[in-house]
């Protein structure tokens, strides 16, 4: 018996990771949506100013950073009051959510028995979390 | 707000819807499209291009992934030991990637891109497809079960050769990660001509596949301050309302129409890169 012959098995792996991931997905999209249009309309001022940006983004990312005195790493968590870095918050969100649909179906693998694909879904949590946290070789 | 700024973010989100409902009929990831395309014909440093480019393929492949997840189309399975090599080593390829310079970079892409098209015009999806798999295809239960609506019968398949295509999938990660594609291109005949999965768990699976590993490589470039906001958030808005749409018109629109054009407007994106990194046509 296979595993897509049951799609109304709502503790199906397979099920959860569709799940979680529909219902994240819309949270980073209306997020996003949201962020842009305080953007757009200038409530939340950005901190590089449009004009400037048109001409910066023509640069290499490490001449952009010294001329626009832009963060890296996570130091734009300290500028997330600002129109462009919300937006870049909306961007993390989608990069964080394969991490969470994998770690959400860590137990649902171990209640089927599958505790091989339990270790792969562990392992790609680690890599996930290092890859976000700047923690791998080379990365800095 | 300037507004002659943002007709640039305006012809960004209208590019890639368009891009959102192509990538996913021809199953080729969006990045593969935006890369070259924004690359060459917009004003943006090609190192804001490839972090959007990554960030498009994984918003458009997240969009997606439910519809394709619940339609049997991808499986989450045969997705983790293949994401899973693909991630570590998008890693590297993005850290490579942001470290050579540009023109190197461009040049390489051109020619990527290019042998895209070839390989994507020579390369037809197998009719068949495994019947057997192989032991750790069985540990790993790698098979499934899917309704193909275009002769209304449920297909049972297993895949192959696990090892080689874990591999394989190693080092697309790889060139993904550097390049800032989705490289559906390449997960696709991996999958299909390689592991035998039939075409269209093929398409929808590397589609999951793309949503994990370009996460791990987009992660480098947002890290390194490589994503700008103004060009990535209207491409993700953009390709993600797109491919909500060519999810649900990938049983019924005419696919080798949508491959063919896919492979001109490739080769042509190709042609325009390699010809700007090799500083013939700046």
């Amino acid at each position: 018996m296979t595993h897509q012959q049951h799609p109304q098995d709502e503790s199906d792996p397979q099920e959860v990771y569709a799940r979680w991931l529909d219902a994240l997905t819309h949270i980073a999209f209306a997020f996003s949506v949201l962020a842009l249009a305080l953007y757009l309309t200038g409530v939340l001022a950005p901190f590089v100013a449009p004009q400037a940006l048109a001409e910066l983004w023509r640069l290499p990312v490490d001449q952009y950073l010294a001329r626009a005195g832009a963060p890296s790493g996570w130091g734009w968590l300290s500028l997330v009051g600002r129109g462009d870095y919300l937006n870049l918050a909306g961007i993390c969100l989608f990069a964080l959510i394969s991490l969470v649909c994998c770690a959400r179906v860590i137990p649902a693998f171990l209640r089927h028995g599958e505790r091989l694909h339990a270790a792969l879904a562990f392992l790609q949590v680690a890599v996930l979390l290092a890859a976000a946290l700047n923690l791998f070789p080379g990365a800095r | 707000m300037n507004e002659s700024f943002w007709i640039w973010p305006l012809a960004l989100f209208a590019l890639t819807f368009l891009l959102g409902i192509v990538a996913v009929v021809a199953g080729v990831g969006g990045g593969v499209l935006f890369v070259p395309i924004v690359g060459s014909f917009f004003p943006f440093h090609l190192d804001f291009v490839r972090g959007a480019g990554l960030l498009l393929a994984l918003s458009g492949t997240l969009a997606a992934g439910p519809v394709l997840l619940r339609a049997g189309l991808a499986n989450l399975r045969l997705m983790m030991p293949l994401a899973l090599a693909g991630s570590v080593c998008s890693l590297a390829g993005a850290v490579v990637g942001l470290a050579l310079p540009t023109e190197v970079v461009q040049t390489a892409l051109g020619a990527t891109i290019i042998a895209v098209a070839v390989l994507l015009w020579l390369s037809k999806g197998a009719e068949t497809f495994s019947a057997e798999s192989d032991g750790l295809g069985e540990r790993l239960r790698l098979h499934g079960r899917f309704l193909d609506h275009a002769n209304g019968v449920h297909l049972d398949w297993r895949t192959r050769r696990t090892v080689l295509g874990i591999a394989s999938f190693a080092g697309i990660g790889f060139l993904g990660g550097m390049f800032g594609l989705g490289a559906g291109f390449a997960n696709v005949p991996a999958l299909n001509l390689l592991m035998g999965a039939p075409l269209k768990v093929a398409v929808g699976t590397s589609g999951l596949v793309i949503s994990v590993i370009n996460s791990s490589a987009a992660w480098v470039y947002i890290n390194r301050g490589a994503l700008l906001p103004a060009i990535a958030v209207p491409s993700i808005l953009g390709v993600m309302l797109g491919s909500r749409i060519g999810a649900r018109l990938l049983h019924t629109l005419p696919a080798p129409v949508v491959r063919r054009t896919v492979i001109v407007v490739l080769a042509l994106a190709g042609a325009r890169a390699l010809l700007r990194g090799l500083a013939i046509w700046p």
